[in-house]
């Protein structure tokens, strides 16, 4: 089994702590999953879940969403923050 | 046409009567410059994420509606003059996606009207080898 023997990808057991046994979770684009095109900037219960407690906008980077429907949902909370709905700073 | 959406924040000083008067009142600019109204929400009063103008909350309005660009030109005028508006925004709803809405609702119509066109046979049919 030449599978079995390679020893773990280089880059993965170069890391320390926990990553070194559990591979991240895949991380996968919410509106994607729900086939949304267009983001409305009145549905604000789903875009408070893109904005943390300080009020700003969740990078790609962390949520998984994709590029495309990050610029949508970056506009909408944009939008929202001019409505009052979202806040622009929060402490 | 193309299609806006109007949305503004009312003062919550206001009165419901005065509130809606208002709303009414800007309903018929929309009739007068010759758009369409879609869609008329009313949220009623809602916290502020933040203060304006020293107000907690705000009565939310919207409009969508199809029309000129003279129509949001107009309800803009108004909303300046008046001090019971305290935020408004314009956005223009995305071609694309209305086609694609429409799309998917005659989709569905599609999907739906056989159904009881082929349930009302079979229950005629039912019907008649009862008798």
């Amino acid at each position: 089994m030449p599978r079995d023997e390679r020893p773990e990808r280089g880059e993965r057991s170069e890391r320390g702590g926990y990553r070194k046994y559990f591979a991240p979770k895949r991380k996968f684009c919410r509106f994607c999953q729900r086939d949304i095109r267009g983001i409305d900037y009145k549905a604000v219960e789903i875009l408070k879940k893109y904005i943390p407690d300080r009020g700003r906008i969740t990078p790609r980077r962390i949520t998984g969403t994709c590029a495309f429907h990050q610029r949508k949902l970056a506009l909408a909370i944009k939008r929202a923050r001019l409505m009052a709905l979202l806040p622009y700073v929060e402490d | 046409m193309r299609q806006y959406e109007t949305g503004f924040v009312l003062s919550p000083a206001l009165s419901e009567e005065e509130t809606s008067q208002f709303v009414q009142q800007m309903a018929e600019i929309i009739a007068q410059k010759k758009g369409r109204m879609v869609k008329q929400d009313v949220w009623g009063k809602r916290r502020l994420a933040f203060p304006i103008k020293r107000f907690q909350e705000g009565v939310y309005v919207f409009f969508t509606y199809e029309g000129g660009g003279d129509v949001s030109v107009e309800l803009e005028r108004r909303f300046k003059q008046t001090d019971a508006v305290i935020r408004f925004m314009t956005v223009l709803k995305d071609p694309r996606d209305l086609a694609r809405r429409k799309k998917k609702r005659r989709a569905e119509e599609a999907a739906k009207a056989p159904e009881p066109a082929a349930a009302e046979t079979a229950a005629a049919a039912e019907a008649k080898e009862e008798k």
